[in-house]
């Protein structure tokens, strides 16, 4: 034992609990995860069942209502339309929260992808190290260097994008840091004694591999992939307000903002209220994942 | 000389990403659906003609070898001709299909030099930004863990990463530039039209550096070596400025070799929207007009980039860390 | 080092009832008070958890929350610094220096050696030009004997060994010409070797630089070893101070007898005759031929072959404790890598019940494993922390597919109170468990394949004096239960003394003696094994002196041996031929092999001094 504890008093190293349920109650005590999670319920919520319990078609025109501004906020608003009108004269509240349900499913939709490839690849590349890793690597570097927006508007913008293949292409996309994080956490894993006795107790790589390494790396990496969604939602918005997201008339934070935006001098609400929500929105999931990876810091100490 | 070595090593195992990358947009282009020649020759011309042009340019020949006659040119500093743009300027195609001989095209070389100088300017000015902006934030939270210093960067960082670029952009540029008239904010037309678009990436740039600049100081400050430092004598600020803040640059570096294609993408976005006559707005044109020349081509230059900032990225992490080895 | 006479000189240091407590109130140290005269060396002995790396910090203005200086005084040339932090600030680092026990992280690893101690004289004693600071930070690295002094200084902390690091740091509190300097555990990660160096210098510094030293440590041979007089610390109070030998032979306090008595001894009560009891006519169970294994790490010169084993040879009977010692890096633990068939050797064979497991299929190692088990040396690091103790002890059932699944479980019941763990821990996690509870359970483990030999990493070495007793009978036990064989890989010369019948001794990945318990212990066939025998914390009588076995030098590094025995360098009888040609393991009769030159030349008998 070359190291020694200087403290003046070492903790006891207890783990009561299994570590995925202590990092849960470490960061749901904090305030930061309670605001983030209560804003993000009723936002979901009001995603739900707003269209729904309020009957209002978000596609549906109004020509005699267009342009109302959101309340309180200049002339002829309306209490019906509390985020204003565009300019076809459509619910701006009602788009918004259709559109964040498109958001949150891709958003989430394509983070889990990106994870599953991501943590795959790195735990192969890491495990077995070697060749196998020296190509693997090679190809994650490659993807790396393509900004990954750039592959994403070139296959979008060159075939037809629909919801399927905006998954596709922002998983397909995102996978390379996950990889290389996976990659780093396996490969120190596996010089740890318990690796090692597994080893000698006569487990074979698979063995080690599903039942001893991945139940152990992937929660850690999982809870910071909460930042992603919020991530992989401000793309999606991003590919709509390029057009290459989801379609028209449905509507999304990036196609409303982008039609928004040609009426920005007489109908200021239609491009910022929308942001004004994603914002709302991201911010609550970035706080809840910045309160997760913290409390996972803690509980690894640092690693 | 392990300067030369790892120069070479690196530089090696770069040729082979860039060739990957270069392979990868090419087959990508190819498989997808939509036929460049068809907007090229535009929506009237007939059959006959769309098929003739594809032949003449070799774009029904098998992919192996129009990609094999791609990397002959690339090798020999030969990005190849846009599909669309003129050398003089303005984009053809479209409804006109009396075909522009292929001498008048643009060269993707030309187009990449013209544009990449201004993406420069602006991505530096970023930069500048972001650091001015996160460093002391980062740097302040990370030494005083658990306190208000830190929670003032958790909220920031977590706020800062939650603003869509080009809505921030929009807002911004309503506020600022439409309001109160304090910048310029749509084209170009001086170095002044660099500052608006600058400083909403230094936004979206600025949480991770302040990320990762609270996890590394809190980091370093806990490590022995610093503890010890004020037993043996050193000062308060010896110890921040000389050993901490040098220590924790290492991660903050490799953040930004890491995160370089993410700049990319932010810079692509603004430009977009700020009209900013760069790299980024050539891409978004060059994959609305279906332009593969100049798609592949900025691939390729991007995906250098991407391997020399990484390059410089590691030697200055091994100038700072002597530890490191790459 | 005689005692300071003039005792009517004015005590340099002195602390009157110092009270130190943690925020709850808890008491960690309880009105201690000592005198400590300029030049004079005082060891400060304790248990963990005693006070004494907190009375080091109290004294070195450390203390950090929860901690705070309750009540007395600590007087430093006369001024009180408990109550005046500003002047104890200011004497940090200038007047009192202070030494760590953690010198690997001791320096900005991102700044050279040099540069450190130039910045951190010029920060106590900013009149001093940077020139002359650089100079003196040169002279002192030669006065602690570290080799090209002007090239090391501008090194890196990385590129010093453990040993060569602690030395800077000796030069790092003695630059600013301190009055006194706290040395808190300065040998407790350092090999006991280059420990008994370290203790050598330090002694000749008190000497040539006229510091007093508040030499604080957990070893009482240690502290004897260092010290002028020895200060016994207990549950946070002073229990006695005496001079070393008296404390020895009359100690005055229970406490202190206790831990006399409870000290392990090398030569002294003789061993419980551990030796050759088993039949030599057996084959043996583990035979290992010239194994040698090296690994491939690139550096900033291009790649390097590190040596860990390069030549490796003894052979283990059934019923034999065969233990293997040596220090870090000596190839302890790559040699347990091979001998596991975890990875397999460049040259040489190992051979298990006549099989060679270096050539072994990888099925083939497979089954093997079923009769060689092992026992890891991390209790923290070895159990897979997600997995319940009843299904970290039926996962080998499970990966050899032995049993069904009531059959299994009844299997690994049985084991669990084996090793004496309750049947109620059998579905929890063993995140509550003891270091030695842990250990019991890795064997555990390791025995419900019911194997034929069990090899021990350093399985002992994280565990208490107590602890370790239990564990070692808990060993015995079983062994004449299920007729196992053992082999201790451990670094701890007293261990080894205790439980083995034969021991192996390792130097830079050779095995450079191998000889029944007695035959080494009293009559080693190698130098090397005499330097570690001398440099063995005891309280005994020594057989053998640091001065006479031990020459000043580090172990070469593996990366860049030298042609020869690797220990000439530092080997007191070296001759020319040890510096061309590497001796063999040879015969000394009676089962003792050894390899060194000094065996042909001189008869056996002549060399027991």
């Amino acid at each position: 034992m070359s190291s020694i504890d200087i403290a003046p008093e070492a903790l006891p190293r207890r783990k009561g609990r299994k570590i995925s349920a202590r990092i849960w109650s470490e960061a749901f005590s904090s305030i930061e995860f309670r605001i983030g999670l209560a804003v993000f319920t009723v936002l979901v919520a009001a995603a739900l069942l707003y269209p729904w319990l309020s009957e209002i078609d978000p596609t549906k025109m109004n020509i005699r209502a267009k342009l109302s501004p959101p309340v309180f906020m200049g002339e002829g608003w309306s209490w019906a339309h509390p985020l204003g009108t565009d300019q076809l004269g459509r619910d701006m509240l009602a788009r918004s929260l259709v559109g964040l349900r498109y958001s949150l499913l891709i958003g989430i939709a394509t983070t889990v992808l990106m994870l599953a490839v991501g943590a795959m690849i790195g735990l192969f590349s890491g495990y077995f190290g070697g060749r196998i890793d020296t190509v693997l690597m090679r190809l994650t570097d490659a993807q790396l260097s393509i900004p990954m927006i750039i592959l994403a508007i070139t296959i979008l913008g060159v075939s037809r994008p629909t919801i399927p293949s905006i998954i596709l292409v922002l998983g397909l996309a995102g996978w390379p840091v996950y990889a290389r994080v996976m990659r780093s956490t396996v490969m120190s894993e596996r010089k740890k004694e318990f690796v090692r006795g597994a080893m000698v107790l006569g487990a074979n790589d698979w063995r080690i591999m599903f039942t001893l390494i991945l139940p152990l790396v992937l929660p850690p990496i999982a809870f910071v992939a909460v930042l992603d969604i919020a991530r992989m939602m401000i793309f999606e918005s991003v590919l709509g307000f390029l057009g290459l997201g989801v379609q028209p008339p449905t509507p999304t934070f990036g196609n409303i903002i982008a039609d928004g935006r040609k009426y920005l001098m007489n109908a200021w609400w239609i491009a910022t209220m929308p942001g004004v929500f994603l914002v709302l929105t991201l911010t609550s999931i970035n706080l809840m994942g910045a309160a997760l990876e913290r409390s996972r810091n803690k509980i690894y100490g640092g690693a | 000389m392990f300067i030369v070595r790892f120069l070479a090593r690196r530089l090696l195992q770069g040729a082979v990403i860039v060739f990957l990358v270069s392979a990868l947009i090419f087959t990508l282009l190819r498989v997808v659906p939509g036929d460049p020649v068809r907007l090229m020759a535009g929506g009237m011309a007939p059959e006959a003609l769309i098929e003739q042009i594809a032949e003449d340019m070799g774009l029904r020949d098998p992919i192996y070898q129009q990609f094999g006659r791609y990397v002959a040119g690339v090798v020999q500093g030969d990005l190849g001709q846009s599909f669309v743009r003129p050398a003089n300027g303005a984009a053809v195609g479209g409804a006109s299909f009396d075909d522009s001989t292929r001498g008048e095209r643009a060269e993707v070389w030309d187009l990449i030099a013209q544009t990449a100088p201004m993406t420069l300017q602006l991505a530096l000015l970023a930069m500048a930004f972001a650091l001015v902006i996160a460093v002391p934030i980062g740097v302040w939270g990370g030494l005083r863990p658990g306190r208000l210093p830190d929670r003032i960067a958790l909220y920031l960082s977590s706020l800062f990463v939650s603003l869509p670029n080009f809505w921030l952009g929009i807002v911004l540029a309503l506020l600022l530039s439409v309001h109160l008239e304090l910048v310029p904010a749509i084209g170009y037309e001086g170095f002044a039209y660099t500052i608006l678009p600058a400083f909403v990436l230094a936004i979206e740039i600025a949480p991770f550096i302040i990320r990762t600049l609270t996890v590394s100081v809190a980091g370093v400050m806990g490590q022995s070596f610093i503890d010890i430092a004020a037993v043996r004598g050193l000062t308060r600020n010896q110890i921040v400025f000389r050993h901490a803040i040098k220590n924790s640059s290492v991660p903050l570096l490799n953040l930004l070799g890491v995160q370089f294609s993410m700049l990319l993408g932010g810079v692509l976005v603004i430009e977009f929207i700020f009209d900013y006559p760069g790299l980024g707005l050539l891409t978004i044109n060059a994959v609305m007009q279906r332009d593969f020349p100049l798609i592949q081509g900025i691939a390729i230059v991007t995906a250098a980039a991407f391997v020399l900032i990484n390059i410089v990225v590691d030697l200055c992490a091994t100038a700072i860390d002597p530890r490191l080895d790459y | 080092m005689a005692l300071d006479t003039a005792t009517t000189r004015e005590a340099l240091l002195s602390v009157r009832d110092l009270t130190v407590a943690a925020e709850g109130g808890r008491v960690v140290l309880d009105r201690i008070s000592f005198e400590l005269k300029p030049r004079q060396i005082l060891s400060v002995i304790g248990e963990s958890g005693s006070g004494k790396t907190v009375l080091a910090r109290a004294l070195a203005s450390w203390l950090s929350a929860p901690l705070h200086i309750t009540g007395g005084e600590v007087l430093f040339e006369g001024r009180d610094l408990v109550s005046d932090p500003a002047h104890a600030r200011s004497l940090a680092g200038r007047e009192i220096a202070y030494v760590g026990g953690n010198p690997a992280g001791a320096l900005d690893p991102t700044m050279t050696v040099g540069a450190q101690l130039v910045e951190k004289l010029r920060a106590v004693r900013p009149d001093i030009p940077a020139a002359q600071a650089r100079e003196k930070a040169v002279r002192l690295l030669e006065a602690v004997k570290i080799p090209s002094a002007e090239r090391r200084f501008h090194e890196y902390p990385f590129q010093y060994s453990g040993g060569m690091m602690q030395r800077a740091m000796i030069v790092d509190a003695l630059i600013s010409d301190p009055a006194l300097l706290i040395a808190d555990n300065i040998t407790q990660p350092l090999d006991v070797t280059v420990a008994a160096q370290i203790l050598k210098l330090m002694r000749e510094l008190n000497e040539n630089f006229s510091t007093a030293v508040l030499f604080i440590c957990s070893s009482l041979p240690v502290a004897c070893d260092a010290a002028d007089e020895v200060m016994v610390l207990h549950a946070g109070r002073v229990v006695e101070r005496q001079t070393p030998n008296a404390l020895v032979v009359q100690p005055g306090h229970g406490y202190t007898r206790g831990l006399i008595e409870e000290l392990p001894t090398l030569w002294e009560g003789g061993p419980e005759g551990r030796d050759t009891r088993q039949d030599r006519e057996q084959a043996a169970i583990m035979s290992v031929r010239g194994v040698a294994k090296h690994y491939e790490t690139r550096g900033k010169s291009g790649k390097a072959l590190v040596q860990a084993v390069r030549n490796v040879e003894f052979d283990v009977f059934p019923g034999d404790n065969f233990g293997i010692v040596g220090e870090s890096g000596c190839g302890k633990s790559s040699l347990m890598r091979l001998l596991t068939g975890l990875e397999r050797p460049d040259a040489g064979s190992i051979f298990f019940e006549n099989e060679n497991v270096g050539e072994a299929s990888p099925r083939r190692l497979r089954e093997l494993r079923r009769r060689f088990q092992l026992v890891l040396q991390d209790p923290y690091g070895s159990l897979p922390p997600q997995s319940s103790i009843g299904s970290i002890v039926e996962e080998p059932l499970k990966i050899h597919r032995l049993g069904s699944r009531a059959k299994r479980r009844e299997r690994a019941r049985a084991a669990l109170s084996e090793v004496g763990l309750a049947d109620s821990l059998y579905d929890s996690l063993p995140t509550g468990l003891s270091a030695g509870q842990r250990q019991r359970l890795n064997v555990a483990r390791a025995m419900v394949l019911e194997p034929r030999l069990l090899i021990m990493d350093e399985t002992l070495s994280a565990l208490d004096q107590t602890e370790q007793g239990k564990l070692l009978d808990l060993f015995e036990r079983l062994q004449a239960q299920h007729g196992f064989t053992y082999i201790f890989i451990s670094h701890d010369l007293t261990m080894v003394r205790r439980v083995c019948s034969r021991i192996a001794v390792m130097y830079l990945g050779e095995t450079v003696e191998v000889a029944p318990n007695e035959r080494l212990f009293f009559d080693p066939g190698h130098p090397y094994s005499r330097a570690l025998l001398s440099a063995a914390p005891t309280l005994e009588e020594r057989r053998y002196r640091p001065e006479d076995c031990l020459l000043e030098g580090e172990p070469p590094s593996p990366i860049d041996l030298p042609p020869g025995c690797a220990f000439a360098g530092r080997c007191p009888h070296a001759f020319d031929r040890c510096r061309r040609e590497n001796p063999a393991l040879r015969s000394r009769g009676g089962q003792a092999l050894a390899a060194c030159f000094l065996n042909d030349e001189t008869p056996e008998e002549d060399r027991d001094e």
